[in-house]
């Protein structure tokens, strides 16, 4: 499931990003910041739009997706979560992940090499919980 | 108890919703009006898994007007959810004694004018519009709690002047 270093031809896992206000492009830019140059991962604001016109947008997005791949999403039972859901009825191969964070988004970067979808996104469903972690400070 | 919030908003339940107005208001029951979404068992499923802390019903509008009073007097709070103003005004004709509605998502298509960022009308809004405020149901426009609502009539007097 995890393919490891990215192998010369392997099938690139698309990842399409759908979030509140500016959230989607910014977490892009803050990915990019780490990473470095990011290709094939594309932003969606739902602000301004309705449930059909959202889904609509999605649509066009991952239409012609022909292998499957990630609808990121900021939280389970926004507008994001719900019309990806819809967008992604009847596309089997189109997995929509909720709660995503850096940590997650820059583990999809590193793997979506001669990956699959849905064991990409229980690989970063995993990455997410793992990451959220609460340190107190020490006394003095 | 019961009703403590009708929408009017296009998307149904959404992070506002579930999130603003949910944290605020602590429905037990929210009730999606839509006969779309009530015929579709996927859609059903789909709007109950978005707010796993309150008892989702999607029901028609002939379901809802019929139900209308009764939840009124149950126990525990409950909002209402509708997409449009035309679904608003076939609720309140079919009987359901609504005081107001909260208009907190109306987006842009075609044909529609603006009226604030997240509120869009066109002629055929504005005649349902003016045919609630005529029955004496009051328009308020707020998208989330800690804004301030403002009177549908205020932000678009064309509401108002047929």
């Amino acid at each position: 499931m995890n393919a490891g270093a990215p192998s010369r031809g392997a099938e690139r896992v698309p990842a399409l990003l759908v979030m509140h206000a500016d959230l989607a492009a910014a977490l892009l830019r803050a990915a990019a910041a780490v990473y470095g140059p990011i290709e094939g991962v594309e932003t969606l604001s739902n602000s301004g739009h309705s449930r059909e016109t959202l889904e609509d947008a999605i649509v066009d997005r991952v239409g012609h997706w022909t292998h499957g791949g990630l609808v990121l999403t900021d939280f389970w039972g926004g507008s994001c979560h719900t019309c990806g859901i819809r967008a992604a009825r009847g596309r089997g191969e189109v997995v929509v992940v909720t709660g995503v964070n850096l940590p997650m988004l820059l583990d999809y970067l590193h793997n979506r090499d001669g990956a699959e979808a849905a064991g990409l996104a229980e690989r970063l469903l995993r990455k997410g919980q793992d990451s959220v972690r609460v340190q107190r400070g020490q006394p003095a | 108890m019961s009703w403590l919030l009708h929408r009017v908003d296009d998307r149904l339940i959404h992070g506002q919703v579930v999130v603003a107005w949910g944290q605020r208001l602590r429905p037990a029951r929210i009730w999606v009006v839509d006969d779309a979404s009530a015929a579709s068992t996927w859609e059903t499923d789909l709007l109950r898994a978005a707010a796993p802390d309150a008892e989702v019903r999607v029901v028609t509008v002939a379901a809802m007007a019929e139900a209308w009073a009764a939840e009124a007097a149950a126990p525990g709070g409950a909002v209402l959810l509708v997409r449009d103003l035309a679904t608003a005004l076939a609720l309140v004709e079919a009987g359901a004694a609504v005081r107001a509605f909260n208009i907190g998502g109306l987006h842009y298509a075609p044909g529609r004018d603006k009226v604030n960022e997240y509120v869009y009308l066109d002629g055929a809004d504005r005649a349902r519009a003016r045919a609630l405020l005529a029955r004496g149901v009051a328009l308020e426009v707020q998208d989330v709690p800690a804004s301030r609502p403002q009177p549908l009539q205020a932000l678009d007097p064309g509401v108002t002047a047929p």
